[in-house]
């Protein structure tokens, strides 16, 4: 992904947080029961996407803060979103030089791994919280956010060259 | 260049990481143990208000156009239907009050103690869904309005849930449906005592725990027991849909559908309980006093 972009005019920097509040949005719409499980975690996508665009815009304490932010929006256990962001952060901007190489589909594994383990973060979260599992049961929602990926990826590709953020 | 500094930075980077989640661990054992936290997060959860707002308006524009599509004739239709029910539901009424003077002067006779009395708010629910994971709904009163945690949720048919995160001006319900959550029941037929547990999203709740010649059956109403203190008494939760009496089990598989009609109000009713019991503290005697338990 070579962006050969010369700057012209003014850097949008508010485009960022805003796709984020868009994920926000979207994570807090209404779905069907029957759909419910496979709603994907569209935060975690953009927060993946920004990571390995722009690692130097998305830092590991800037996604903690957008976890803390996601816990007091979703009423949920504070702190729990921001840790499993700020692992989710660390791992996709460890991996960025490579993965940004990758073509789409393989991209989509890797982004399936993160989820994966952002999932498996939240279970143990749950587990030593409620001493419950239900959590692994979203793992179509982990899948889906993978399939997901290309689309996310280009759109939000589109959003950073229009923002001129690079 | 950000790049270049990437690579070899890894020990140092998870280094970067840790107090993060140190942070995070602290932050969680805090919202669980100490109640002013909760509250004072609760307090800043209003940061969620446009996000919610936003999330509404598909549905609510939805709902705007069905309701603007329908003819004015529907609409007779219906207001037609609504006053009947009305007019029946209030006779219905002036017999309960009958009833209830007739039994509170009983009570006195017999120096019992009094009926627990309620205290009513109604509140809405708004249209989002707080958290893929959770089945929480959201209402749009709060701590502002003197609602707190644990506070009893019901809607037209019945018990929905109980407050688990009483936000300054919205609050988060759990539903009875919830896989953690559970309810001390009654059958109104016989009395027979039971629990029943969520079963999880749009499943059927569970009846745990009945002695497997326990007389029970499918069609039985399921009313809170008031046991646990949590919910009042007397309130429908569930109507028996499935028994299965097995041999090899010393329990019974019953499931039962949630009597709440859970999505498809609007509104629902919050209630305060204000007990004859001297010694029931902690539950608010009055709205605007918002004292958890």
């Amino acid at each position: 992904m070579p962006v050969i972009s010369v700057d012209t005019g003014r850097r949008r920097g508010w485009v960022l947080p805003a796709t984020l509040f868009v994920a926000f949005v979207l994570h807090a719409l209404p779905v069907n029961d029957p759909l419910q499980g496979f709603v994907p975690d569209w935060v975690s996508l953009v927060l993946i996407y920004w990571s390995l665009a722009l690692p130097g815009r998305m830092s590991v304490g800037t996604a903690w803060a957008v976890g803390l932010l996601l816990d007091l929006v979703s009423f949920g256990l504070l702190g729990s979103y921001a840790l499993t962001k700020a692992v989710l952060v660390y791992f996709s901007r460890r991996a960025a030089l490579q993965v940004r190489t990758y073509p789409l589909w393989q991209q989509a594994v890797v982004v399936l791994v993160l989820l994966a383990v952002e999932m498996l973060l939240l279970v143990v979260i749950e587990f030593a919280v409620e001493q419950s599992l239900h959590g692994l049961e979203r793992w179509t929602a982990a899948v889906v956010g993978a399939l997901l990926w290309p689309i996310t990826y280009l759109l939000l590709r589109r959003c950073r060259l229009w923002a001129q953020l690079s | 260049m950000e790049t270049v500094r990437l690579k070899p930075a890894s020990r140092k980077a998870i280094i970067g990481l840790l107090p993060y989640v140190l942070l995070s661990v602290l932050l969680m054992v805090a919202d669980r143990h100490s109640d002013s936290v909760r509250q004072a997060t609760h307090a800043v959860a209003v940061v969620g208000i446009p996000v919610h707002f936003l999330a509404t308006l598909p549905t609510r524009t939805l709902r705007w156009m069905e309701g603007s599509l329908e003819s004015p004739q529907e609409l007779k239709q219906q207001y037609a239907v609504l006053q009947e029910k009305h007019l029946i539901l209030q006779t219905r009424l002036q017999r309960y009050e009958l009833l209830e003077v007739e039994n509170a002067r009983l009570r006195r006779l017999l120096s019992a103690i009094p009926t627990a009395s309620e205290q009513v708010l109604l509140a809405r629910l708004i249209d989002v869904d707080l958290d893929p994971r959770a089945q929480d709904i959201l209402i749009d009163k709060g701590s502002a309005d003197g609602v707190f945690d644990g506070q009893p949720v019901v809607d037209g048919g019945g018990i929905v849930g109980q407050v688990t995160a009483a936000g300054l001006f919205r609050s988060a319900v759990r539903p009875v449906t919830d896989l953690a959550q559970a309810v001390p029941v009654q059958v109104l037929r016989n009395g027979l005592r039971a629990v029943v547990y969520g079963g999880g999203r749009g499943q059927l709740l569970r009846v745990l725990y009945l002695d497997r010649n326990a007389d029970i059956r499918v069609g039985d109403l399921l009313a809170s027991s008031g046991l646990g203190g949590r919910y009042p008494v007397g309130y429908p939760v569930a109507q028996v849909k499935t028994v299965e009496r097995n041999l090899s089990e010393s329990f019974m598989t019953v499931r039962a559908k949630p009597a709440s009609q859970l999505g498809s109000e609007r509104e629902v009713a919050l209630l305060w309980l204000t007990d004859g019991r001297p010694s029931n503290a902690g539950i608010p005697a009055e709205v605007g006093n918002d004292a958890g338990d």
